[in-house]
């Protein structure tokens, strides 16, 4: 096996498990805690933020490589990466509204909250950052997105059930979502540095 | 709107992280030392200012349609310059702080003040608000900060005082470092809204109790 | 009629956004102008800083040969009593650029980091200049061959807490040796 697979899936095994995006690396905790009270709207956002994670990834790259580098810009980073990835999502809304209306129907309504999911702009962010090339970057956003999925999923079932129990009046919603999402991040923690090649 | 109201609205009743529950991202992840925690408020509070203001100013000429999408150029724009500022004058906390101060960018605070504030208020009331919302972020910041830093690595104020280390309360081997972890973040935030949900309760229930024995 | 003026209004709509991109990029290019300079200097100090605590005596920067050692090697320093390497090996926050003196004998001199994005109070020791923080680079001075961190069975003390860096810092000094030994 090429060293060049070997890094795919090195980058593949840490986005997904190891260096969490949400557990572990905190990109994304607003939707995390905002659309996660039920397992199948948690499962939808999931894979809204997955399919504009992988797009985003494509499309920041190129303007990075093709237009940002060799013009010196690089400074206009973020800048550029925002609007990119603002004006990605209303194209994504528009396509799938017009010609996959199924799929508009199960992901439309996360779409717009994905604008300012930090996910998103530090993918992109962090893909600029490590030098990675076209394909490294699709398959970092992409699975990146899948780590989120898992979190974010794993979460809602968790939080279906605290929701109704027991506990001191100042702890109840979010405090409690926040602990319970810290017990899932010990979890993930035991991954940590985990390596496979 | 008077001074005081807004102040204390800023600090604790509708404090952005603790009871607005924005922002969430920065602050648990960068809330491991004192140095980043502090640096990390006054970076968020000086954008929020200045969007808050030139959004104010502007917010008769940008159509309504549009604004989102000019809000975002306007926060990408002040977050690129204190960025760029702080490589060159304070490239310490740049590396420290890392990507968490591009992705000031989509720190709903800024965003979510923008909208809900600037947008329909004038510039002197929007200057005043993201001031004391940046307070508000802040102070929350430094509490997470301290709460972490003493029960994960056994120091207060690490990156600033003795030289970077911090001052030593705690000996060696005693704390948890589970605590400047991940997981950490998420117990102290919990913990922390739990106890601001508590307060806020605690003072509107004695508010009511002294205008019943008005 | 109606036409003429929905025209005229989205007009108005992209000469806004356009205005306001504009001046933003502007006043960004006039930033970048002043602060450009203090950033290039900041970070020639800080390399040159790490050279010198890796490399007593200094050294010539010297072309890298083309090998691969699985690790970006940004520049390559010869000197009087060895090399020093920079070398950028990705840690958990990103990369870690730091540098690494090796002697003509295959042995590591020094090892000292001129930039991270580690989370403080953990990955970030790696690179600071407390006790902690030298107490790690510390391990490296006098090693040759084939590092690893005592997780994978060498004999590197991980910082606690901080696999992921101490695995990237181990990479990248295996890497700085790998080039050397490949120079003769």
């Amino acid at each position: 096996m090429s060293a060049y697979v070997q890094s795919l899936l090195g980058i593949l095994i840490s986005a997904i498990i190891s260096e969490n995006f949400i557990l572990v690396k905190f990109y994304g905790i607003c939707p995390f805690m905002g659309v996660s009270k039920k397992t199948d709207t948690a499962l939808g956002m999931g894979m809204a933020v997955t399919f504009v994670m992988g797009i985003a990834s494509a499309a920041c790259w190129a303007v990075d490589n093709l237009i940002l580098i060799p013009l010196g810009l690089e400074y206009m980073q973020t800048v550029a990466f925002i609007l990119v990835i603002a004006a990605l999502v209303q194209v994504v809304e528009m396509f799938l509204k017009k010609f996959v209306p199924a799929l508009y129907q199960a992901l439309g309504i996360y779409l717009p909250l994905i604008t300012t999911n930090c996910a998103v702009l530090g993918v992109a962010l962090v893909n600029a950052q490590n030098g990675y090339d076209f394909l490294q970057s699709v398959v970092y956003g992409v699975t990146g997105g899948l780590g989120f999925t898992l979190a974010i999923v794993l979460f809602a079932s968790v939080r279906e059930r605290t929701d109704k129990s027991d506990c001191p009046k100042s702890f109840e919603g979010f405090p409690l979502a926040l602990i319970a999402a810290g017990l899932l991040a010990m979890a993930f923690m035991g991954f940590s540095g985990l390596k496979i090649f | 709107m008077n001074l005081k109201q807004q102040f204390k609205e800023g600090l604790l009743t509708k404090n952005p992280v603790l009871v607005q529950l924005l922002g969430m991202c920065s602050t648990m992840a960068i809330t491991t030392s004192l140095f980043n925690g502090i640096g990390m408020g006054l970076s968020v509070t000086i954008i929020l200012i200045c969007s808050n203001v030139l959004i104010s100013a502007l917010r008769k000429v940008i159509p309504n349609q549009i604004r989102i999408a000019a809000y975002i150029v306007i926060i990408a724009g002040f977050v690129t310059i204190v960025d760029l500022c702080l490589q060159a004058f304070l490239p310490d906390l740049s590396e420290s702080l890392g990507v968490f101060i591009p992705l000031i960018v989509v720190n709903c605070i800024i965003l979510g003040r923008a909208e809900a504030f600037a947008s329909k208020n004038g510039v002197v009331a929007s200057a005043l608000d993201g001031l004391f919302q940046g307070i508000g972020y802040t102070v929350a910041l430094i509490i997470m900060c301290v709460v972490r830093e003493f029960l994960g690595s056994g120091t207060f104020g690490g990156g600033i005082l003795n030289g970077g280390e911090g001052i030593r309360i705690l000996p060696e081997g005693v704390p948890a470092m589970l605590m400047v972890m991940p997981v950490g973040g998420f117990l102290t935030l919990g913990c922390l809204i739990a106890g601001a949900q508590w307060l806020v309760k605690y003072l509107d229930k004695k508010e009511k109790a002294k205008e019943a024995a008005k | 009629m109606k036409k003429e003026s929905t025209f005229a209004y989205v007009l108005r709509l992209t000469v806004t956004l356009l205005l306001i991109t504009a001046i933003t990029a502007g006043a960004l290019a006039w930033i970048n102008s002043i602060t450009e300079d203090r950033i290039a200097a900041e970070k020639a100090r800080k390399t040159a800083e790490a050279l010198s605590a890796v490399l007593p005596g200094g050294g010539e920067e010297v072309d890298i040969p083309a090998v691969d050692v699985g690790v970006p090697v940004n520049r390559l320093y010869k000197g009087e009593n060895g090399y020093a390497v920079e070398v950028a090996p990705s840690g958990f926050g990103g990369t870690i650029t730091m540098m690494v003196g090796v002697d003509l004998e295959g042995n590591i001199l020094g090892v000292s980091v001129v930039s991270h994005t580690e989370t403080a109070g953990l990955g970030a020791v790696a690179g600071d200049k407390t006790s902690k923080g030298e107490a790690f680079r510390g391990q490296y001075v006098g090693q040759s061959g084939e590092l690893a961190v005592s997780k994978d069975g060498g004999v590197i003390d991980s910082i606690s807490g901080a696999t992921i860096t101490s695995r990237a810092v181990t990479d990248g000094v295996n890497a700085a040796l790998a080039l050397v030994a490949n120079m003769g």
